[in-house]
């Protein structure tokens, strides 16, 4: 629990006194969620106190309403621009609030908030500069046969390539929030090797995941989403691939 | 009479662009563009013997082929550069959409806070 003590002590006092005291924020990206929302913030709330941006991507049922009665802040985007188009704009708010630190998290409650400090220990410690929540045993076998086909073609060297389930710290922010990432579909391949082609270290954290409590994947729900979807992002991995950095082992993290 | 109907129909592009342009349904920018490949095949129509003659230079036996191939290049070309345009204009419609979903919220967080 220690460092999530350090990242609640942090933002309390980081108003006041930011340049000494970094602040964290937990971005939300979420489509259609009304019906799990509510209690994902609830349990994020339980765990840690820090600001719950919720990036409403479009939903048409009442997902903005339960989020701010939850008691997040609410980034309405007008159309959708799909899961990274929501994240970036979770970003580039952090980048304007001078945030330090984003923890991203599905809006399904895949994600145990209980994981938060295990994740955010690396980042906080200095060892990464990006952590990613990874649990290799979740998904169905297309979604295993897809992991192994993009981490062939992009040559990245990282366990659990789809999680969103991350933690970034202010360099990986800044990058993520440029011109250059609103060009990226997805927050996978693209994302990844734009981070580690700026020289920006990634490491896998092995975390639990939950069954999602609403709701299915944007993207591994019909075959034609999931050719469209390899076809882009292997296409991707393939143009933008360069010598894969050596794997960051989670045993390396101390504390 | 081919060379002729190629000649008019470069003939009819060029005055046809220069009236979007002058309706306001085409930008000017874009209008340069499709003169010049109006002059083009005006080119081709009125002065066949042009191609022949840079067909003969190059090699080619049949001087209409010289003038379907740099068609299709162009047009790929032209695609192909709308493909860019497009993915500029995609780029900057979702750094709006972002932008105005931040200072919605800001306002939002504004306006409580005057109520309070």
């Amino acid at each position: 629990m220690a460092v999530i003590e350090y990242f609640r002590a942090m933002t309390a006092t980081s108003n006041n006194d930011r340049e000494s005291h970094p602040s964290a924020v937990v971005l939300m990206p979420a489509f259609n969620e009304a019906g799990a929302i509510g209690q994902v913030i609830a349990d994020i709330q339980a765990f840690i106190d820090l600001p719950i941006i919720v990036i409403d991507d479009a939903s048409t049922d009442d997902t903005i309403g339960e989020a701010r009665r939850a008691g997040a802040t609410v980034l309405p985007l007008c159309t959708q621009l799909g899961a990274w188009g929501a994240t970036q704009t979770g970003l580039r708010y952090a980048v304007r609030h001078g945030f330090d630190v984003a923890i991203t998290m599905d809006a399904d409650g895949q994600h145990d908030a209980r994981s938060l400090d295990k994740l955010i220990r690396p980042v906080a410690q200095g060892l990464c500069d990006v952590s990613i929540g990874a649990c290799t045993r979740r998904g169905s076998a297309l979604r295993h046969v897809a992991w192994v086909l993009m981490k062939r073609t992009s040559g990245l060297a990282l366990e659990d390539i789809t999680s969103g389930f991350r933690v970034y710290n202010r360099q990986a922010i800044r990058q993520l929030a440029s011109w250059r990432a609103s060009l990226l579909d997805y927050q996978d391949v693209g994302v990844l090797l734009l981070l580690q082609a700026q020289g920006l270290r990634i490491m896998d954290v092995k975390v639990a995941m939950q069954a999602r409590q609403n709701g299915k994947s944007r993207i591994f729900h019909s075959w034609l989403t999931v050719f469209y979807y390899m076809y882009h992002t292997l296409l991707l991995g393939l143009s933008k691939r360069k010598r894969a950095r050596k794997y960051m082992n989670p045993s390396e993290i101390t504390g | 009479m081919v060379s002729l109907v190629t000649g008019a129909i470069g003939l009819s592009v060029a005055l046809l662009i220069i009236l979007l342009v002058r309706k306001d349904r085409l930008h000017v920018n874009h209008g340069m563009r499709w003169v010049l490949i109006a002059a083009g095949f005006a080119i081709l129509g009125f002065s066949p013997e042009f191609f022949d003659q840079i067909a003969a230079k190059l090699g080619l036996a049949y001087p209409p082929v010289l003038a379907l191939t740099l068609g299709i290049a162009v047009l790929v070309i032209k695609i192909l550069l709308m493909d860019i345009e497009r993915s500029h204009i995609e780029l900057r419609n979702q750094r709006l959409i972002q932008r105005v979903a931040m200072l919605e919220a800001d306002m939002k967080k504004l306006r409580a806070k005057d109520a309070e």
